[in-house]
Parts: structure tokens; sequence; C-alpha cells
């Protein structure tokens, strides 16, 4: 019996700029069909990881195949389309030369007129590249990626410059390739992207995967709540210890500062403690801090 | 990768600055210097007249243009822009950039050299067997994958800012030291030995043997071998560092 390989499949996977750990030991494997967002705040190895994936940097440790052959020979198959953070456009060509380029490199293209239609830049084809706006040019950037009938589809940060409205235009462009059984992967750091295209979320931290599942489940592993109050008289921090899902507890002079994974019932079991907090402050964490959450968490739970 | 050739030379095409510059310019600084010489009048210690010297000159200047403004300063800012790590992701292989500019700037380099010969022929009277303007087109054009080379280079060496700098004082030392706009006789001893082993000159007296019928010197050749393996292998390396640096 034969299995196929994964579509990507890093193992062990390092890569260090001088003292930084960009990517630290990373081990991960995508199946075929699956949508998938590496999510992560800035800094947190996103681009590099996609730059390991794609063979543009080569990993000091660790092993990277796409369909169990290295990056560059999946590429050379036209089975990867790929687009990049600020992959540069050749300038002082229009948009359909450029799209006409990206489809006579690849081995299985579609009509040029067809990709310019389903990217959203048909109306501009005629424009010289160099005279589009950020998120025409993101749009672009997409055509160039889904110039054929690649496997996997690799997006860094796509929507970065649309607008709101643009983005979630963009989403269902998206949407699109994923139906159509590509593996898709693309990197963001909003959330809310990674919740309404994903299937699965990666968040990486420091180089280093911290949680892989579900968006559902990634959002109420981040969606832990910062409560903040004031008590009167001697603080009983033993007491507040005890208070269901907290995470975390600060008290600094009359302030209690916690991190609970439900509030509701936190609040709820403060008041039944007899206690009466004054100035209560109940507030949702960033997503950078939902990752600093996570992070402590898990570093707790390795204790 | 002709997909990319054909869309460097469309761009190339388009941009009248720069066919200006190659393809034009150089007639009209031939017409200038030879202009008013008289057709008879010869150049000390080649037997050539002026308008027949100056020709290979400018024809020589016009390849050298052609090959070098245009690339050096594209590719130094296509690497930046990220343009080139791009191309790095479809199925073009990784030397098939460098090609491609080069190719391009080959053919636009062709009319560069053959207009200076037209107005040469027509307006200053100069006269060649037939085999000798072939092989000179032939010289001139193939001597120009030298500079190609150092275009390159240039582009994969310097970045941003500095490109256009480097370009121009490397692009003007090579035509003035290597005597494409004035005759290098008419240099001072102590820069006229300078000036021989500056590859433009070797490069321009490819051209002037051949007007002289005879045989290219061997030294011109060696030295045209020699720049040429060094600006491929400088370009090589350059490329190769800024691959993995990507």
């Amino acid at each position: 019996m034969t299995t196929t390989p994964p579509v990507v499949a890093f193992d062990q996977v390092s890569k260090a700029y001088g003292d930084v750990r960009a990517v630290d030991g990373l081990t991960l494997s995508l199946r075929a069909g699956e949508t998938v967002a590496l999510l992560g705040p800035n800094g947190a190895g996103k681009s590099t990881t996609l730059d390991l994936l794609l063979g543009l940097k080569n990993a000091d440790d660790g092993t990277v195949r796409l369909f169990g052959t290295t990056p560059r020979e999946a590429l050379v198959a036209g089975r990867v389309g790929a687009m990049l953070q600020s992959g540069g456009l050749m300038d002082e060509v229009t948009v359909e030369e450029l799209v006409r380029l990206a489809c006579a490199l690849h081995p299985r293209p579609y009509p040029v007129s067809d990709v310019l239609s389903r990217a959203g830049i048909a109306r501009f084809a005629d424009r010289k590249v160099d005279k589009l706006s950020g998120g025409q040019a993101q749009r672009v950037r997409f055509a160039l990626a889904t110039a054929g009938d690649s496997d996997l589809i690799v997006l860094d940060e796509p929507t970065t410059g649309m607008d709101v409205t643009t983005r979630q235009g963009f989403w269902a462009t998206m949407r699109e390739q994923a139906d159509q059984g590509r593996t898709v992967l693309f990197a963001t750091h909003y959330l809310e992207e990674a919740d309404a295209i994903a299937d699965r979320v990666l968040v990486l931290h420091r180089g280093r995967l911290l949680a892989d599942g579900t968006a559902a489940e990634i959002k109420a592993k981040a969606g832990v709540r910062r409560i903040s109050f004031d008590l009167a008289g001697r603080i009983d921090e033993q007491a507040l210890r005890g208070l269901p899902f907290l995470t975390t507890l600060a008290v600094s002079g009359p302030t209690v500062r916690i991190q609970s994974s439900d509030a509701d019932a936190t609040v709820h079991a403060l008041y039944g403690l007899g206690l009466h907090p004054r100035n209560l402050e109940v507030a949702g964490l960033g997503l950078e801090q939902a990752f600093v959450a996570i992070t402590t968490a898990e570093e707790a739970k390795q204790q | 990768m002709n997909g990319l050739i054909k869309l460097e030379l469309t761009r190339a095409l388009r941009n009248r600055k720069f066919l200006f510059f190659s393809v034009i310019y150089p007639s009209v600084l031939f017409l200038l210097i030879a202009g008013s010489a008289d057709s008879t009048q010869k150049v000390d210690g080649t037997g050539l007249t002026l308008p027949t010297y100056m020709m290979v000159s400018m024809a020589s200047f016009g390849a050298l243009t052609a090959v070098l403004m245009g690339n050096s300063e594209r590719i130094a800012k296509e690497r930046e822009t990220g343009w080139v790590r791009q191309l790095r992701l479809t199925t073009l292989p990784g030397r098939g950039y460098v090609l491609a500019k080069t190719a391009s700037a080959a053919v636009v380099s062709l009319p560069s050299i053959v207009v200076v010969f037209v107005i040469a022929a027509t307006v200053k009277d100069v006269r060649l067997d037939a085999w000798q303007w072939l092989a000179l087109t032939g010289a001139i054009w193939a001597g120009s994958l030298v500079f190609a080379a150092l275009g390159v280079a240039i582009g994969y060496l310097a970045s941003g800012d500095a490109v256009r700098p480097i370009t121009m004082i490397t692009y003007f030392g090579l035509s003035i030291l290597g005597g494409l706009w004035m005759p290098t006789t008419t240099f001072p001893t102590w820069l006229q030995d300078i000036a021989k082993w500056v590859p433009t000159h070797a490069y321009a007296a490819l051209g002037q043997a051949i007007e002289q019928s005879q045989a290219p010197h061997a030294k011109d050749i060696v030295v045209l071998v020699f720049f040429f393996v060094l600006f491929t292998g400088g370009a090589a390396w350059l490329y190769r560092k800024d691959t993995l640096k990507a």
C-alpha cells in the first residue's frame, strides 16, 4: 500500500538570523484539500516559515518537503502557486501582460482572461502595474499565484492594504480556490480572517507552533478576558486564586488584575466570595495579548 | 523563458528615453564629432579616416549603452521590490531572469549598431567591403556581451540609490578611457598606457582591425576574454550570494 505524501511536511525545521530564532523546531504537516491559516503577530515567524516552505530560504536544521519533493522541484512541476507579502511586480508593463507571463511560465496554465476575471482584475487589465493601488496590486499578485492548475496555493498576508469591504470580497475569491479542492495556506494576523476562511488554524509565536486546531478552538483559546477591579481592605490572594477559569492573577495595591477564560463565571464567583469589587472592568484581549496568554498557559503546562 | 524575454523586450521598446540614448544618441554624437571632419583626414597611426574610425567607436558606444544602462538599474530595483523573489516562485530556471535581461538588451543593441552604420555610410560616405560590414556587426554585437555581464554584476552589487551613480561612473569611465568618444591617440602617453587595458578600448580596437582588413590583435582578444570571464564570474557569484540572502 502506498501512501500519498503530505502536501507540506516540516520536520524539526529551524532558521535563525544571528541570535534571533525566527523558526524554532517547527514540525507540521498539511493534508490535501485543507484550508489552513498561519496565524501570528508580526515577528512570529510567519514569513520566514513561508520562505522556507517555498525554498526561498534554506533551513539551518530540519527538512521541508512539498508533495514528498523539495520545494524547488514542486515549484518547477507547477504544483505550487504563491503570492509573497511584498513580492514586487515588474513595472512599466500592463496587468494583462504580467498575467500572460505568469500563464506562460506555468506548465498547466489557465486562459489569461479566466485568471483576470477570477482575480477580479479584468476591469484594469490595461493599466500599468506601477499605477495600481495597494489593494489592486494584491489582487494582481493573487492572479500570478493562480495562473495555472496548482495543487497548493500559498498566500502571505494576502489582504494587506485592502479596506474592510475589499477584504471580505477577496475572502470569497480565496474560498473559491479552496472549493476547487486545492490546499490553501495563508498567513495572516487577523483572527477574523482565519475564522472566515480556514478550516484549520496554526498559531505561530516566536517561531514555534503554539496551537493547531479549528478556528473555533483557537478562538476559545484566545478568548481570554481581562478583568480588573479595586478592593477595599486586605486582599485575600488565596481566595482569589480559587476563582473559576482564572488563568493569571496580579495584585498591586488595591487593584486586582485577572485573566479568565470565562469572564462571566469568574465575575459571578467573585461576588459569590462576598467581595465588593469597585471600578470593575472586563475587556477582551487583543490577538497579540491573547498569544501571550496562550504562551503563558503553554509554558505553565510544561513546568 | 521566452515569455519573459518577450515582455522585457516590450518594456524596453516602450521606454523612449532608453531607446533614445541607446539607438539615436550614438548616431547624433557620430554626426557631431565626424560631421565637420574632412573625409580624407586620417586618424594618427590607424590609416583610417575620422568618420570610419568614429563609426566603430560610436557603434560600440551604442551597444555599450544598450546592454549596460538599462539592466544594472533594473536588476538592482527589481531585487529591492521583490520581483526577483516572485520570479523564483515560478518554473523559470534561476538564471532565466538574467538571461532574459541580457537577451532583450542584445536585441536593442543590434539596431543601435546598425543605425550608426547606416548614418555613417549615407551621410559621411564610409565605404567598406560587404564582409567588413557583416564582420563589424557581428564583432561589436558579440563583444557587447562583455558589458552585458558587467551590467548584471553591477545590478547585483549595488542597491537602491547607489546603482545609478555607479553605473554612470562605469559607463562614462569606460566610454572615455576606452576612446569611444575621441581617439586615444589624442591622450597623453601615460593615459594611453592605461587606456590600452580598458575593455572598451579592446572592444573598439576589434572593429578597427576589421576596418583595416587585419586580423584582430591577440592582446585585444585576451583583454576582452579576461574581462568577460571576470564580469561573468562576478555576476554569478553576486547572484548566488543574493539568492541565499533573499
